[in-house]
């Protein structure tokens, strides 16, 4: 490993598959983001596919250019796009199966004209290449090429950012406001295959559509503002494209699918430990309101068998439903809260029977709140107020019990307990 | 041209597929006022906005807005759009949505200014929406979401205002909140459409009222042309029930 870092920074090839894979990570999550949102990841994998017979026609015209080929590819991108949406607008043909049938049309093609290509004397064009990236092949004009798109990319969706953020969240207002959708769309459908090209010999046509959906979709787990998910999706990109880079050398391998798998590997971090939307935390924090649910219920029924001199552990079971255990588990913690005490008999302490009151408070206040403010009827509130009490916090409730007049009693007429 | 005009739509026909949704439509309205557009299911009330918005292409017609294109008159124009229109996991934020009300008035390279922000700012406090501007649309209630939309409208200092069901799924109070800010910006002398269908509010929520189903049914003053006879030439059949649901209202 160490000797792969030594490597990376005093071999030039190995300089030169850095800055590519660099750039390949960042415009691919800037611009992915969009394509995800747009539902087009189909098509970002579609125009990687159907740049290749671009290349080979310009390198029947150009031999082995990097200008030629990026015009290639960027020509063959443009035609796909605008054949796909023919297609959709004009034929009665499913919208996937339009994309899927010109794509693997196009590439069909590539493969058919890169083997014409190979057969004629001094001719070497790997298809391999083409398809998942190399660490050697990449040259100096290469490198000019992708800084140049580069930049281009992030002035691009800095400049625009507005149009681009308005025509993907609702095309139909932004038409209303003048903002002509279609342009945008071409608009986006170019540098989509400025990037494509760009990706070319780091990644691979094949895998390109990684690099754009799955930085964009991790990011996408991490942050709810647009803004913030755009610079998240890049560094993941950046971080993917390098690791995978990185370990392509180490192990001599094609550094396509090793970034592809470093970003699948991001994403299944944030699948499961994303703050906001991980499943762990989901799972965490399902657990704890389920059991300050419990916590609650057990507290009130407790309260209701004190006040009729009922309260024994028997009688509380009974009225909970829950098995001994977890009624026992509930009852120790309340104990250490000293909400209850347990011995010599079972009963609530003050602070048990003050809370006991807040529960009680915001039940009866909710229900009072949907049977006058939002008009349900009386039978339709109770389990509604059953899971709300639980959510209120006190300040929620002032303000509910403010807008109400103070109420004295719920609908079904029981007493409101006053504030405490 | 008269200037108590805001819309005038002349002779508006709309069919999607080889099916006709609207025939021949004529109408005049009147700026300063809040019009109701009622109608049954399938009357062509949305298809109504959004051929005099320019989303859709008429068959035939002729559709002026403040006696102007409707293309050169866009920044006079806000929307507010089916609450099922719009994807709510997007990653926006409130204030993201309401600054969208300020795109108009920007060219291609400007940025949005701290002005903007502060009219955006505005525009929240004015729907009561301000303590949520970092929030993501998704995490709100129906009844918030319906009022940062109105933000955005607000904040694009629109003259003619289209709102499409806008008291669907929201609460009493958040209801009442709209239809006052709508009452305040017809005093101000800007035209309000509004596609809704609960009959029994039609009296109190609007001063003019147009009846659709297809064809346009009646238009006029809420008081007398929101009549029994015009309710039962709109909606036909479906009438008895949807009436009494009004007068239980009421």
């Amino acid at each position: 490993m160490l000797e792969t870092l030594q490597t990376l920074f005093t071999e030039e090839w190995a300089i030169r598959a850095l800055i590519a894979s660099t750039m390949v990570g960042v415009t691919c999550g800037l611009l992915g983001s969009f394509i995800v949102l747009r539902n087009m990841a189909l098509i970002g994998d579609a125009l990687a596919h159907a740049i290749l017979p671009g290349v080979v026609v310009a390198f029947s015209i150009f031999g082995m250019s990097t200008v030629g080929f990026f015009i290639g590819s960027v020509a063959a991108g443009l035609i796909t796009a605008i054949i796909i949406t023919w297609i959709q607008g004009n034929v009665n043909t499913k919208n996937d199966a339009a994309i899927g049938i010109v794509f693997t049309t196009m590439f069909a093609i590539g493969v058919i004209g890169i083997s014409a290509a190979n057969r004629r004397p001094g001719v070497h064009l790997d298809l391999k290449d083409f398809l998942f990236g190399t660490t050697l092949g990449i040259s100096n004009e290469d490198i000019y090429l992708l800084l140049g798109i580069g930049v281009y990319v992030i002035i691009s969706v800095v400049v625009f950012y507005r149009y681009l953020f308005a025509t993907t969240f609702q095309p139909v207002i932004a038409k209303t406001m003048g903002i002509s959708i279609r342009m945008i769309h071409y608009f986006l459908m170019l540098i989509l295959s400025f990037v494509i090209v760009a990706s070319l010999k780091a990644v691979g046509i094949i895998l390109v559509v990684a690099m754009l959906i799955t930085p964009a979709s991790t990011a996408l787990l991490l942050s709810n503002k647009l803004e913030k998910v755009l610079i998240i999706s890049s560094l993941i990109g950046f971080l993917s494209a390098v690791i995978g880079m990185i370990l392509a050398i180490q192990y001599d391998t094609t550094p396509g699918p090793m970034m592809a798998v470093i970003a699948a590997f991001f994403y299944i971090l944030a699948v499961f430990f994303s703050p906001m939307k991980g499943l762990v935390f989901k799972t965490i924090r399902n657990r704890n309101l389920r059991n300050k649910i419990y916590l609650e219920d057990t507290l009130k029924q407790a309260f209701r068998l004190q006040q009729k001199e009922e309260l024994s552990f028997k009688n509380l079971q009974e009225q909970l439903g829950y098995n001994t255990n977890l009624l026992k588990n509930n009852l120790s913690k309340m104990a250490k809260q000293n909400i209850v005490q347990l011995s010599p008999e079972l009963v609530l302490t003050q602070t048990g029977q003050d809370q006991a009151n807040k529960l009680v408070r915001a039940h009866r206040l909710w229900e009072t709140y949907l049977v006058n403010e939002m008009g349900l009827s009386a039978e339709q509130i109770h389990e509604d107020a059953e899971k709300y009490e639980h959510l209120l916090t006190e300040d929620m409730l002032d303000e509910v019990d403010a807008k109400l007049g103070f109420p004295k009693e719920d609908p079904h007429g029981s007493p409101i307990p006053p504030k405490g | 041209m008269d200037r108590d005009i805001s819309i005038s739509v002349k002779g508006l026909s709309v069919s999607y597929e080889r099916k006709r949704v609207l025939s021949n439509i004529f109408l005049e309205l009147k700026t300063g006022r809040v019009i109701g557009v009622v109608g049954p299911n399938g009357a062509g009330k949305s298809t109504l906005f959004k051929a005099i918005l320019g989303l859709i292409e008429p068959n035939t017609g002729l559709i002026t807005i403040r006696g102007k294109n409707p293309d050169k008159v866009r920044k006079e124009v806000a929307y507010v759009p089916q609450k099922n229109d719009v994807d709510w996991s997007f990653p926006a934020t409130v204030m993201d949505v309401v600054l969208m009300g300020r795109y108009p008035f920007k060219g291609v390279f400007q940025r949005l200014s701290s002005e903007d922000k502060e009219i955006a700012m505005d525009a929240l406090k004015e729907v009561g929406m301000e303590a949520f501007k970092d929030r993501q649309i998704g995490e709100l209630s129906g009844g918030q979401q319906q009022r940062v939309f109105l933000a955005r409208a607000l904040c694009q200092n629109a003259q003619v205002f289209f709102l499409d069901e806008p008291f669907v799924g929201v609460d009493i109070l958040t209801e009442e909140k709209i239809i006052t800010i709508l009452k305040k910006l017809a005093k101000q002398g800007k035209s309000l459409l509004v596609v809704h269908h609960d009959l029994g509010s039609v009296q109190d929520y609007f001063d003019d009222v147009i009846l659709l189903n297809q064809r346009l049914i009646a238009y006029g003053p809420t008081e007398t042309t929101f009549n029994d006879e015009n309710i039962r030439r709109t909606y036909g059949g479906q009438l008895p029930v949807l009436h009494k649901m009004g007068e239980i209202d009421e």
